[in-house]
């Protein structure tokens, strides 16, 4: 058994300096487009889009976050296309979001539900149990039960079937509690929009941080849940 | 005095009920037994006091032509017994009354109540008889109304089955118990239990050793002891509703009854080994009574493997006295023997109150069976409260009365170090885990029983229209035990000085002289205690609440030897409103300081998102204890009845059937075998009857000569 | 078992079944083509299950003009090639022999998902019914995939039924079940299981699945088939490249376009960077459920980190946007693809040190040795795929059998494993991981300088596109109409295929267990339920 321990030692500190710094490490993100003035081009560019996410008004193309399921192809298909920016510091609270209070700073418990995700976004909140982000650093942790939970991490499209799952864990929290919605599909239904089995987290009750991206980056995930916390 | 008068009241009360009962009139067998119950039980109770209180007699009844005297009398022993008796009666006649009023003996109720008091009447007379003819007579006459009771009156289970099993073992017990009084009266020249205590100091071993395995066996199948419990677990499941409580709380004592009286009393062991033979009995009959309560889902089946337990924690806890006794350790045996009582008592009272619970809940719903019963607490919250209070007891939990026996028994264990016999400490040791392991057992047990019972999901759909809570009339009684079994919690130090004659008719030495030191002045009233230790314990506020409470104060308190200076003490006087003041504290503090402001919101409850809870999603009894019975299955050794599984088109898996069952220990070990080898023993003798007459003939030619042989030779 | 060549099965179908079966070879596609009459269907499909050795791929049902078109897809090695059964029902009369009773039990769930989502009725299968559209929220009869669904109507008419139970087989006085999910465990994907015990050990399990129905083949039909490939990427994520390449091999298939030598050897290189990354998150699952703490962390850093190559490498974390039907979407350059690479190697070189670390822990092995066993012949009765399959004996590799878009000049070893339980999928992982890297330079080594995308118009058509997704095989039929939109999209998924065997491997064994079992075997519910 102690070759773990000595093992574990000796990989020494790899945890990315975000949120205190900047992660500058390559292939943290996948970037989101930019929106731009464009001409004649511009309607051209956002019929590209298959999800709906841009929309061209006198020749300027304007991206809705929400939508974008990252298929590049505003940017590859043609010789012409949007830019993209590297970041990934883009979760918003909406309107009618509250900050959790004071206690709940450094103490977050999360439940994760997956409401009919594709399986990258879950993927993407895994990652950050893993040494390169370890939110439990910033006092976040995952819990099963919804009694204990703070916040509610919902990722993918809500489907038909696990609609009443969603309802009854919102409802199965205490108050205080707030609802992040990770990833396009959570947000719009993304590339399943069309579906009459999916729909929006925001059909069944109000979200308070939006976490577009398909899928956010862990880092996406951890800003989102910084907003919620009221660090950022 | 007033034990007289006590007695005689009662026994009219019987008289009159029997009589009222067969005669034909408009009056219902349940107010017959209500009132003439009831009136008996305030007597028995005031004859138990009285006795208790030191007023004892004897009086010889009838001088039978060329036998013996029968003579009745209150001795301390039979003071607590008596005082058992009324309590468990008075709610029991109320609780039984009920059910006969629901009718639960269609038609029957009449002959019924006539049994009942006749039983109750045999009772007394069992624990009041100071010679052996009569307590033999009366023994005889409860056996055969308890027989009459189960099998003519019972429901569900194999009532003839069980009776025959009841009365078959019972009448095997009773010749035991009888040869064991034969050899005692032969060697004492007399009947009479005062003849055969002064005669008992001359017994050779060989006779101690018989009169004790006579005795001890034939009462303890009366009690129930390992493993001659066969008959108690039918028989209890059998045994109508309104003669269970009876049958739990009255005539399971008397076995131990007689073993005290027997064994400890009239012929005191001399060896510690036969009080280490009882012991061990006792505490193998713990822990196989308490297994095989936890792998049980009737909840009656269940409390009377668990009423086997109890027994045997009671004559673990004689058998340590008798030991101590042959030791020389009176004030130690003393110390047991209160011990044992007191957890005598607090069984009557918890499993006359769980045995209601039981028929509480089987009148609402049905059914007995735990994996088809649950969620009852909201249909009825009293019957459900009057329960969890027996079933705290019975698990030992402070502030109820189960917790001070069983500590006082293993402490009493503990005291082995005192002897000087290493195989005897060696036993002491085992009987102590054994009884440590039927404790844990016994939560579970309990923890299952009430959750299955009474909280959870609803599981039967018919049965539950009708379970709303008990009728006040079936409430009343489980609300009079209830109480009980705080008050005898909360009150060690009084429930000990109440024994105190008991101890010292078997002692010499009185256990609160031992138990409850009297801090309440300045003078230790007994020698053993140095002053220091009184002022001490002072200090420390063991003088709270002098003159509150009756008694010699507050404070249970349990010391070693000179050799061995340990002290272990409990107050549950002390406790039990201390803690009652922090709950109160604490809600103060919760409700208007944490909680202020915020509200309290039901919701439905978590299950992990499934649409809808089920009630077969919900664990039930069995599966609450498989554990116990994999860990256990050498003990248990089920057999596979059925293990088949069917598929359709070796793909689809249609059904799994899958069925074992269990032969109880004590069957497998001792009664089939015994049962094979007498089968096959009588087999090998029917041989000789092939039906030719001219081997008859010879036959008698030969035992002819056999006896002419004889006589010549003599 | 009798050995056939794919030119020698006409004879022998139109010789078994005169009159009732015809079959066509198409000699390019390697296929054969069996039509039959529905009387011999289900003798037809034993014979080629289990006589000959074929597997089952899946089950397409189509809405044809008559009636209901259904083909049966089985497949076998490079000599067999690939082979059809088509038979078809009229609309009044939709009932066909179930082939799962007779013979082909891989084909159960196929046939219960046909019946959920078009009607027909398989004769003599016991257990249609309650699979996508779970009864307790939906009634009989629903039936999306048909055209003339309406689904505002489905959702305002629908009528859960009130008394719905959950099956049970076991009969034992005090037997209950117990559920799990579909909200469940701490980070998991939603599913719903049903666990049948009398208390201290698992009797029987049975899977609910479907919790996350997207209805992705629905919302396919009437899309552009270059907007759909973003439903095939994105329907499965974790896999979304050889989704999405299944998806483009078939629009090719159709097309009989040609991929340029430069976008196939890319392709191959994507495929296997994307298999390293995923077998390294499989690892990272096995560590987590077993709670061996440092083990855990330091296969997530290798997952993490090959996320970061794929991502510098393309820009996607999940090689989202690099596809296109005929080709690439972009280009990526020989300098990105050797730095990816070499970082890759890298990672597994850790892997390797972690796999021999993991071998001589022994509390890490009692608890993944002989747990969640599935038989070599379970495997072959249920033609499973993927590393599952492998780690039970049956070494299935289309990459090696049935080659596609580059893999026909690679030289790799399939894994083989004989003991089935957790311990030998684990083996396998490792052993896959070790072949990517080595596909991945003999890829990079053959790269040569052109164009990554051929451009086409497709006509009407229907094809299939196979890959050997990470997971096992994964099989894309789509059918397009002349306006080069999706008439049919009907996907089979290896975690669809490996869930159908998932309760054999979880019976009999205790609760702690459950999730080892579930880690190991390292299905998608996202890919099941589609």
């Amino acid at each position: 058994m102690s070759q773990w321990v000595f093992k574990g030692l000796a990989t020494g500190i790899r945890t990315t300096a975000y949120p205190g710094g900047e992660e500058r490490g390559k292939g943290v993100t996948p970037g989101r487009p930019l929106g731009g003035v464009f001409g004649q081009d511009a309607e051209r560019i956002a019929s590209r889009c298959p999800s709906q996410a841009l929309t061209a008004v006198g020749g300027e193309v304007t991206v809705d976050e929400t939508r974008c399921i990252h298929c590049y192809r505003c940017a590859r298909e043609g010789a012409v296309g949007l830019a993209w920016k590297n970041d990934y510091e883009w979760a918003r609270a909406t309107g009618t979001a509250r900050i959790l209070g004071k206690p709940f700073e450094r103490s977050l418990h999360i439940i994760v539900v997956d409401a009919g995700d594709c399986g990258a976004c879950l993927n993407e909140v895994k990652q950050l149990n893993n040494p390169y982000y370890n939110m439990h650093r910033l006092g976040f942790f995952v819990t099963p039960t919804p009694r204990h939970a703070d916040i509610l991490l919902v990722v993918g499209a809500v489907t038909d079937h696990m609609k009443d799952a969603l309802r009854k864990v919102h409802d199965a929290m205490p108050t205080p509690k707030r609802v992040v919605a990770v990833g396009a599909c959570a947000l719009s239904g993304g590339a399943f929009a069309g579906s009459f089995a999916c729909t929006p987290v925001s059909s069944l009750f109000p979200v308070d941080v939006e976490v577009p991206g398909n899928p956010p980056p862990p880092l996406a995930i951890l800003h989102g849940l910084l907003l919620a916390a009221g660090r950022r | 005095m007033i034990a007289q008068y006590a007695l005689a009241v009662f026994f009219v009360a019987c008289a009159v009920g029997i009589a009222w009962s067969s005669a034909p009139g408009a009056a219902r067998g349940g107010a017959i037994v209500a009132w003439m119950g009831c009136i008996g039980a305030v007597a028995l109770l005031v004859a138990g006091a009285a006795g208790l209180g030191g007023a004892a007699f004897s009086v010889s009844l009838w001088q039978v032509p060329a036998a013996a005297s029968l003579v009745v009398g209150v001795d301390p022993i039979s003071a607590v017994f008596l005082l058992v008796t009324g309590i468990v009666l008075l709610p029991a006649s109320l609780y039984g009354a009920s059910e006969l009023r629901d009718g639960a003996l269609r038609g029957r109720e009449r002959p019924f109540s006539a049994m009942l008091l006749g039983l109750y009447a045999s009772i007394a007379l069992v624990v009041i008889a100071q010679d052996a003819l009569l307590l033999l007579i009366a023994w005889e006459a409860m056996s055969i109304l308890s027989y009459l009771l189960v099998a003519d009156g019972g429901d569900g289970g194999d009532r003839a089955g069980a009776g025959f099993l009841l009365l078959s073992m019972g009448e095997a017990g009773f010749l035991a118990v009888a040869l064991a009084f034969a050899i005692l009266g032969v060697h004492a020249g007399s009947l009479d239990f005062a003849a055969m205590r002064g005669a008992a100091a001359g017994l050779s071993p060989e006779l101690r050793w018989s009169v004790f395995l006579l005795g001890f066996l034939g009462f303890g199948v009366k009690a129930g002891i390992v493993p001659l419990n066969s008959w108690l677990p039918p028989a209890y499941e059998a045994a109508p509703r309104a003669f269970a409580p009876v049958l739990a709380g009255a005539t399971l004592n008397l076995g131990l009854y007689g073993i005290l009286r027997l064994n400890a009393d009239l012929a005191p062991p001399a060896q510690a080994a036969i009080g280490l033979v009882a012991l061990s009995l006792g505490a193998i009959s713990a822990l196989i009574g308490i297994l095989y309560a936890t792998i049980d889902d009737d909840l009656k089946a269940m409390l009377a493997h668990s009423s086997i337990e109890n027994t045997g924690i009671v004559v673990t806890g004689i058998g340590s006295g008798m030991v101590f006794l042959a030791a020389g350790h009176r004030a130690l045996a003393a110390i047991a023997f209160v011990a044992a009582l007191y957890h005598l008592v607090n069984h009557s009272v918890y499993k006359s109150l769980l045995f209601m619970g039981v028929g509480a809940v089987e009148s609402g719903t049905g059914t007995r069976e735990m994996d088809r019963l649950g969620g009852l607490a909201r249909g009825m919250p009293l019957t459900a409260l009057a329960f969890l209070v027996g079933a705290l007891s019975i698990c030992a939990l402070p502030p109820f009365c189960g917790f001070a026996s069983e500590w006082l028994t293993l402490q009493t264990l503990l005291r082995a170090a005192e002897l000087e016999s290493t195989g005897a400490k060696l036993v002491f040791a085992l009987a102590g885990a054994a009884l440590a392991l039927a404790a844990a057992l016994a939560v579970t047990c309990f923890v299952k029983a009430f959750a299955m019972t009474f909280l959870g999901l609803r599981r039967d759909g018919e049965g539950y229209a009708r379970s709303t809570e008990s009728p006040a009339r079936r409430l009343v009684p489980m609300a009079i035990l209830a109480i009980l079994c705080v008050v005898l919690g909360v009150l060690p130090p009084f429930v000990i000085s109440a024994l105190d004659g008991a101890s010292r008719h078997l002692t010499t030495v009185a256990g609160s002289d031992v138990l409850v030191p009297p801090f309440f002045s300045d003078a230790p009233a007994h020698g053993d205690l140095p002053a220091g230790f009184v002022s001490e314990f002072h200090d420390l506020g063991a003088q709270t609440g002098d003159g509150l409470v009756p008694g010699r104060g507050l404070v249970v308190l349990h010391r070693g030897g000179e050799s061995n200076p340990v002290v272990f003490a409990m107050s549950m006087s002390y406790t039990a409103p201390v803690l009652l003041l922090l709950l109160l504290v604490a809600a103060i503090v919760v409700r208007f300081g944490l909680a202020r402001g915020r509200s309290v919101v039901r919701r439905e409850r978590w299950a992990g998102g499934v649409r809808r809870l089920l009630p077969e999603m919900t664990y039930t009894g069995t599966g609450f204890s498989n554990p116990v019975r994999v860990i256990f299955d050498s003990v248990f050794r089920p057999t596979t009845v059925e293990d088949t599984r069917e598929t359709v088109a070796e793909h689809f898996r249609e059904a799994i059937r899958r069925e074992k069952e269990r032969v109880h220990l004590a069957d497998r070990v001792v009664f089939r075998p015994v049962g094979r080898a007498s089968l096959a023993l009588a087999r090998m003798l029917a041989l000789m009857h092939h039906g030719k007459i001219n081997a008859y003939v010879t036959y008698a030619f030969f035992a002819l000569l056999v006896a002419l042989v004889t006589m010549g030779t003599t | 078992m009798k050995a056939v060549d794919a030119a020698t099965i006409k004879e022998a179908i139109e010789a078994r079944w005169p009159g009732q079966a015809s079959c066509t070879f198409d000699v390019s596609l390697r296929l054969n083509l069996a039509r039959c009459e529905r009387a011999s269907l289900a003798g037809l499909c034993r014979e080629i299950f289990r006589e000959w050795g074929f597997a089952f791929a899946g089950l397409v049902v189509e809405e044809a003009s008559a009636g209901w078109d259904l083909r049966y897809m089985f497949y076998g090695g490079a000599a067999e090639g690939w082979l059809h059964v088509l038979t078809s029902a009229p609309f009044d009369d939709a009932v066909v022999p179930s082939v799962a009773i007779a013979g082909v039990p891989a084909a159960d769930w196929d046939e219960r998902e046909a019946e959920d989502m078009y009607g027909v009725h398989f004769e003599g299968h016991p257990r249609l019914g309650d699979f996508i559209l779970h009864d307790d929220a939906w009634q009989e009869g629903v039936m999306p995939m048909r055209r003339a669904f309406d689904a505002q109507a489905a959702l305002r008419n629908r009528r859960p039924a009130e008394d719905w139970h959950p099956r049970r087989v076991v009969h034992e006085p005090g037997a209950f079940v117990m559920p799990v999910g579909p909200k469940f465990s701490g980070i998991t994907e939603s599913a719903h299981f049903l666990l049948e015990t009398v208390g201290e050990d698992v009797i029987r399990t049975w899977t609910r699945l479907f919790y996350k129905w997207r209805a992705i083949e629905k919302l396919a039909e009437g899309r552009l088939f270059h907007d759909a490939l973003a439903i095939a990427e994105r329907f499965a994520a974790t896999t979304a490249f050889a989704h999405g390449l299944a998806y483009c091999r078939a629009v090719e298939s159709i097309a009989r376009v040609d991929v340029p030598p430069r976008a196939r050897l890319l392709r191959v290189f994507m495929a296997e960077i994307e298999r390293l990354r995923h077998h390294a998150g499989s690892v990272q699952e096995i560590c987590e459920s077993t709670a061996l703490a440092v083990a855990n962390a330091q296969a997530g850093m290798l997952e993490e980190e090959m996320l970061r190559i794929c991502g510098a490498l393309c820009g996607h974390r999940y090689l989202f946007g690099l596809l296109r039907p005929g080709g690439m979407l972009c280009d990526l350059s020989g300098d990105a693809c050797r730095r990816a690479l070499e970082d890759s190697r890298r990672v597994l070189e850790r892997m390797d040190k972690l796999e021999r670390m993991l071998r001589i822990s022994s509390s890490f092995l009692d608890r993944i040795e002989e747990v969640g066993f599935i038989s070599p012949a379970t495997a072959k009765l249920y033609s499973l795929l993927g590393p599952v399959a492998r780690a039970s004996g049956l070494a299935r590799d289309l990459r090696r059998e049935q080659p596609y878009s580059g893999y026909e000049s690679t030289r790799f070893e399939v894994a083989r494993e004989e003991e089935g339980d957790g311990y030998a999928r684990l083996r396998v992982l490792f052993f896959e991981a070790r072949q990517s890297l080595g596909i991945m330079e003999q890829a990079l080594a053959a790269l040569e300088d052109g164009p990554v995308h051929a451009s086409f118009s497709p006509g009407a058509g229907a094809a299939l596109g196979w890959v050997e997704a990470p997971r096992g095989g994964t099989f894309h039929w789509v059918r397009l109409n002349d306006e080069g939109r999706v008439a049919r999209y009907h996907v089979v998924t290896p975690s669809f295929v490996n869930w159908h065997s998932f309760h054999l491997a979880a019976e009999k064994f205790a609760f702690q267990d459950f999730p080892i079992i579930l880690a190991t075997f390292d299905l998608s519910v996202a890919e099941n339920d589609r």
